[in-house]
């Protein structure tokens, strides 16, 4: 016993300045620095290799442009005003219908758990991009949805089905007893569900959620394939249009990242401050 | 005809793998009287207390609470736990809500009270139960005795005709658990009906009324705690006694 503790002392002091190096944010300065420099130099090699010659100055008047002393908002800003549009209506109705199939796979219904649970195979078993298809062309016209509305479903659904997992796990990682004081109050299921299981089952699950939620965005960049003109697809166009393939698609990328990245960051404060004590 | 609050009637329940853990168990409760449940670990207690307000569902017997038939009937259900308040050995708080949110909320979803006269009977409540300067605390900073206090207070605020307490003081560490029985005792002696389960002997002589000792899912005996604790019949009850004492 004695020895043993004694060799882990040692160990840890020896461990020390190492980690000591590795914490220090000279080393994480010094290790971003050259992150960048041989990013650079890669892609200044690869485009040399290619003979591409960068342009970026035509590059912003497909985000903002001044037009008779006013400024207008270029193709790839409203691509991604699309996208945020596209992604919002999606988003609440992916939470809703992914709340309902989490709570009815949860419920005492025999067809509510064969239900969900073909359409939760289903769709985590086919590509969204096929789903896109097939609801466009084949369910959109039956229910006489327009391009928008079938898109939105498709997305829905299928970030439905992820969110769905997320919000059982969310669930059914609280306490048994939460439930029966809950019962053993009088409240119904419904009161049970909203006021105690919900609310902890939220906090939670925010993390994955919110990589559902910037899966849902990045996903949207699909349907460009039935003709709607998000950031990916306004970024297609300009880049067949100008040849500024690497220009659009590093700036594309980057607003994707900007819009992703902050509300990452939104939820990560968010987390810290809804912290439940238990 | 005499008038019980609860009438126990040839009671069994079998969990799912086959386990007994209640055999045909029979007793009638009056109101105001305090029963202690009292038998070894796996004796059924905890199953046959979560049973009375339909958490546990018993598979043949019946039970009538107040008049009310526990059956299949899901009204039945909600209207038995409407009147039975429930205190658990784990205190099941509600984390995300504060002392007095956890009181609030059943008289505010279930009686539909507006929030001025819940919180009002909550913290008449919370004084009650001696922790009304803790209203505002979340359980986690709370010790477990006040949590458990909090829960008794949460279980009243639902102006319940019967208490049943399951092991309440179990999980608490030793300099807490007298809290959490005077408490109690003060609840007894104001006329409440209670269905405890515990092993807490002092208490059970103090203000019992009879005591059940139960053993694999049946009565092996009841009595007045004198008569249980001083004068047990049972090889069975003389062994667990020495083996606590």
């Amino acid at each position: 016993m004695n020895t043993n503790s004694a060799s882990t002392v040692a160990t840890l002091r020896k461990s020390k300045p190492w980690s000591f190096l590795f914490r220090s944010p000279g080393r994480d300065i010094a290790q971003f620095a050259l992150l960048i420099v041989v990013g650079v130099w890669l892609i200044s090699l690869s485009t040399a290799r290619l003979g591409y010659y960068w342009q970026w100055y035509r590059l912003p008047r497909y985000l903002f442009r001044i037009e008779a002393g006013r400024l207008v908002v270029g193709d790839l800003i409203k691509g991604l005003l699309f996208t945020f549009r596209i992604s919002g209506v999606s988003l609440v109705l992916a939470l809703a219908v992914g709340l309902a199939t989490a709570l009815l796979r949860l419920s005492d219904s025999f067809m509510g758990r064969v239900l969900t649970r073909v359409y939760l195979e289903v769709i985590r078993n086919t590509p969204l991009l096929v789903q896109i298809y097939l609801l466009y062309f084949v369910i959109g016209p039956i229910l006489g949805l327009g391009r928008f509305a079938s898109a939105v479903l498709a997305l829905s659904l299928f970030e439905g089905a992820y969110l769905s997992e997320i919000f059982r796990a969310g669930i059914v990682s609280l306490h048994k007893g939460q439930w029966e004081a809950a019962y053993s109050l009088g409240l119904s299921r419904f009161d049970t569900y909203r006021d105690v299981i919900l609310p902890q089952a939220l906090r939670r699950i925010l993390p994955p959620l919110t990589g559902e939620v910037i899966s849902l965005i990045k996903n949207t960049s699909l349907v460009g394939l039935v003709s709607l003109s998000d950031l990916a697809l306004q970024a297609r166009v300009i880049a067949a249009d100008t040849f500024l393939t690497f220009e659009v698609w590093f700036a594309t990328a980057a607003i994707y990242l900007a819009v992703t990245v902050p509300l990452s960051m939104i939820v990560y404060a968010m987390e810290k401050r809804f912290r439940v004590l238990t | 005809m005499e008038d019980y609050i609860i009438e126990i009637e040839n009671v069994s329940k079998t969990f799912a793998g086959g386990v007994e853990a209640v055999r045909g168990f029979s007793a009638k409760i009056r109101r105001q009287e305090v029963v202690v449940i009292m038998g070894p670990s796996g004796s059924g207690k905890s199953t046959l207390l979560r049973c009375i307000n339909g958490l546990e569902t018993a598979e043949s017997g019946t039970i009538i609470v107040d008049g009310i038939p526990l059956d299949d009937d899901k009204r039945h259900r909600l209207e038995i736990r409407k009147e039975v308040g429930m205190v658990f050995q784990s205190f099941n708080l509600f984390p995300h809500l504060t002392a007095l949110e956890n009181v609030n909320l059943a008289q505010r979803r279930v009686r539909k009270k507006d929030k001025a006269v819940a919180t009002q009977r909550s913290m008449e409540l919370l004084q009650m139960v001696g922790i009304a300067d803790k209203a505002h605390n979340y359980p986690a900073q709370l010790s477990g005795g006040q949590q458990q206090r909090v829960a008794i207070a949460r279980a009243l605020a639902m102006a319940p005709k019967v208490m049943l307490f399951d092991e309440p003081t179990s999980a608490l560490d030793p300099e807490m658990i007298n809290e959490v029985l005077d408490v109690m005792k003060t609840l007894a002696r104001s006329g409440m009906t209670m269905v405890v389960v515990t092993h807490e002997m002092g208490f059970a002589r103090e203000v019992s009324d009879w005591v059940i000792f139960m053993d694999e899912g049946q009565i092996v005996e009841t009595g007045t705690p004198e008569r249980i604790f001083e004068h047990p019949q049972e090889e069975r009850t003389q062994r667990f006694l020495s083996q606590i004492l």
